[in-house]
């Protein structure tokens, strides 16, 4: 399998004042497509920063990030931004969905980005359907027009996996998805999301403090203060 | 895309959006309506002036100034269709057996267009001024009832049993209770100089009897002006003086020709008056010769546009803060519009479009009520009138039949402009800040 995102020498400092405080300190790691690897650490060992790194949200103090290949840090905001939309989904402990918006809209939302009005009005019927088949893939077809304070915790998650799943990415980072459910709904949550994963062969770093949540993928990459201590395949993957 | 539906989703969940709205289009509303209104009033105004005036007038001519000699010299312009000599003085209508009127207060004589006793007093020569000016239709004018119409309509200025007839506008003759037939003596006087060379004032009074009314539409105009014969006039102020002539009005084959016309003729004017090396007199368009009454109504209007402009200032403000606090309550989407490949400028575009949609909209609203106001403001006035008893547009001050409205569509562009540019800048501000919001802190915290 090929690598679709490879990142090298990555750190990071935030400034505080006139002192540079280091969040990481030199982060080495690949991902091949259609792989699930974990991201796990403690509190502060810079899981977060990393994923926004690799997700282009912000970009590193020093080091490379790749996307199939191509040196993508240090393109233009406008560049970076529409690398996102195509190659990343992203899905985020608090769901991030927009409250004045349904699910149906919220989803969408996501096709809207990279469209002008015109071309959006051309293909709107299309977006709809595929937006519709998402939400019904992730068991939300009844749920389509409820907002999201008229969802439950779980039901919210589920569009933000459609969500990052309706623009079609290479890659989905997620960011302790479920951190904020309970532990039934988060093994529905992991379980739809690796379902999802399998069929379309994605590529998913995950974020997360749940070391039984990280055995279920094919790779645990351990950090601590800013750098990677441990990269292993999982015993799952070792025996298969 | 998602910058226009997100716009439009924030606005229709947020109804407080609609103040910003109503504030641009009360604004819009108001700036429509009043100045429509003032546009069509000063339309009256300077129709009423112009149909009270001739096209063009000799004025400011010196004491030696003659009737021929200027009559010679103009009569061969090929846009002169027609001209009258005019004395003017002023002086006191009083009915005999009655005390003169008490003297005006200060600024408010009949020279300021106020109602007083004082009156300008013109000598004309009937016939002449029915070619220089609508002077005929002036005392057949259709309001004029017929007890105090003008007796002799082909020579209305005729002497009644051997006493010289004066012609008052309808209005004051209403006022003062006077009909045809009546007597009134013009107490005036001019200033002679003596042989020691000082100014001396010479009263002079003459008996007249009121030979009827006449209308002109301008209120300010009838309400402070009459007419007497000239030769009249002549013999009492400037009896050693048979030809002379203080004023000349002119009609003109050609409006369109006007300006040019009145310089032509004020150089022939100037050439005729010519004493050691210096022209007299001035010849001025009826525009020019009203200019400071009707700039006076045009810089109402102007004052007006400025005052009514702060309203939709206010109104900007308003929408100010009602897009900053979206903009504050809307932090949280701005990382995950980042996350799913929005960019700084994109998120700008959102708030700005938030703000573009309430301008516009606010826009639209009070164009199109403004200018239905605006075209049937006479009705509303009557619906109001008839409701609560309260004229709102009084038009009998202003002598209209219906209240004036003239929509001019540059201005309608004016508004729009000026109201869709305040909106921008108003908008600028809070999408500027919600681009400068960092993604990342909205992902990391809730």
């Amino acid at each position: 399998m090929s690598t679709i995102l490879r990142a090298t020498g990555i750190t990071k400092n935030y400034a505080i004042g006139k002192q540079q405080i280091p969040v990481l300190r030199g982060v080495d790691l690949s991902i091949k497509a259609g792989e699930k690897v974990a991201l796990l650490g403690t509190s502060g060992a810079g899981k977060s920063t990393l994923l926004h790194l690799l997700g282009l949200l912000d970009a590193p103090t020093s080091g490379t990030i790749e996307y199939d290949g191509r040196e993508v840090q240090s393109l233009p905001v406008g560049e970076r931004a529409r690398l996102r939309h195509q190659q990343v989904g992203f899905v985020f402990q608090f769901y991030h969905l927009i409250p004045e918006l349904t699910a149906l809209q919220n989803v969408l939302l996501a096709r809207m980005m990279d469209t002008s009005v015109l071309q959006y009005w051309g293909k709107r019927k299309q977006a709809k359907a595929s937006a519709v088949e998402m939400l019904q893939h992730v068991g939300l077809g009844e749920r389509l027009h409820h907002r999201p304070t008229e969802l439950s915790g779980g039901e919210r998650q589920r569009v933000a996996i459609a969500r990052a799943l309706i623009a079609e990415p290479k890659i989905v980072l997620a960011d302790e998805p479920t951190g904020n459910l309970d532990s039934a709904t988060a093994k529905e949550v992991v379980d739809l999301m690796f379902t999802i994963q399998q069929e379309r062969q994605l590529a998913f770093l995950l974020v997360t403090h749940d070391e039984g949540l990280a055995t279920r993928c094919d790779r645990i990459i351990r950090m601590k203060d800013g750098y990677v201590v441990d990269q292993d395949l999982t015993s799952d993957e070792q025996a298969r | 895309m998602y910058r226009l539906f997100l716009a439009i989703r924030y606005l229709l969940t947020r109804p407080i959006n609609l103040l910003g709205m109503g504030g641009i289009a009360i604004g819009v509303w108001a700036l429509v309506v009043v100045v429509s209104l003032f546009s069509g009033f000063l339309q009256v105004i300077e129709d009423h002036v112009q149909a009270s005036r001739s096209d063009i007038v000799a004025t400011e001519l010196p004491a030696w100034a003659e009737w021929p000699a200027l009559r010679d010299a103009l009569q061969h312009d090929p846009n002169v269709a027609g001209m009258a000599p005019r004395l003017l003085h002023y002086g006191l209508l009083v009915e005999p057996g009655k005390r003169p009127p008490p003297a005006p207060l200060p600024g408010r004589s009949a020279m300021h267009g106020g109602d007083q006793p004082f009156l300008f007093v013109f000598g004309v020569q009937a016939d002449l001024e029915a070619k220089a000016t609508k002077f005929d239709s002036w005392i057949r004018h259709p309001d004029i009832p017929e007890a105090m119409r003008v007796r002799d309509l082909t020579d209305p200025l005729a002497p009644i049993k051997n006493t010289p007839t004066v012609l008052l506008g309808i209005d004051r003759m209403r006022r003062e209770g006077l009909k045809p037939g009546d007597s009134l003596r013009l107490m005036t006087a001019n200033l002679k100089r003596d042989r020691d060379g000082r100014m001396t004032p010479i009263e002079i009074d003459v008996e007249l009897i009121v030979g009827g009314a006449y209308q002109t539409n301008h209120g300010g105009f009838d309400g402070n002006n009459v007419f007497v014969d000239l030769a009249t006039l002549q013999q009492a102020i400037f009896p050693d003086a048979p030809n002379q002539v203080q004023e000349i009005a002119i009609r003109v084959n050609d409006p369109t020709q006007l300006e040019a016309t009145a310089g032509r003729l004020h150089r022939e004017v100037q050439r005729t008056l010519e004493k050691e090396g210096r022209g007299y007199g001035s010849v001025q368009t009826w525009r020019e010769k009203n200019s400071l009454f009707i700039k006076n109504v045009a810089h109402q209007r102007e004052l007006l546009k400025i005052v009514l402009t702060v309203i939709m200032i206010v109104a900007a403000f308003l929408m100010l803060a009602t897009l900053s606090m979206m903009v504050t309550e809307k932090t949280a989407d701005i990382g995950i519009l980042t996350a799913m490949g929005g960019t700084p400028s994109g998120v700008t575009m959102v708030f700005l479009s938030c703000g573009l949609v309430i301008t516009g909209v606010g826009v639209v609203i009070g164009l199109t009520t403004g200018v239905v106001t605006a075209v049937y403001l006479e009705e509303i006035r009557q619906s109001w009138l008839w409701a609560t008893g309260h004229d709102l547009f009084p038009l009998s001050v202003y002598n209209l039949t219906r209240v004036p409205c003239r929509i001019e569509p540059l201005w309608l562009l004016q508004v729009t402009g000026m109201a869709m540019v305040t909106g921008l800048i108003v908008s600028v501000l809070p999408a500027l800040r919600a681009a400068r919001h960092d993604p990342l802190i909205s992902l990391r915290g809730v």
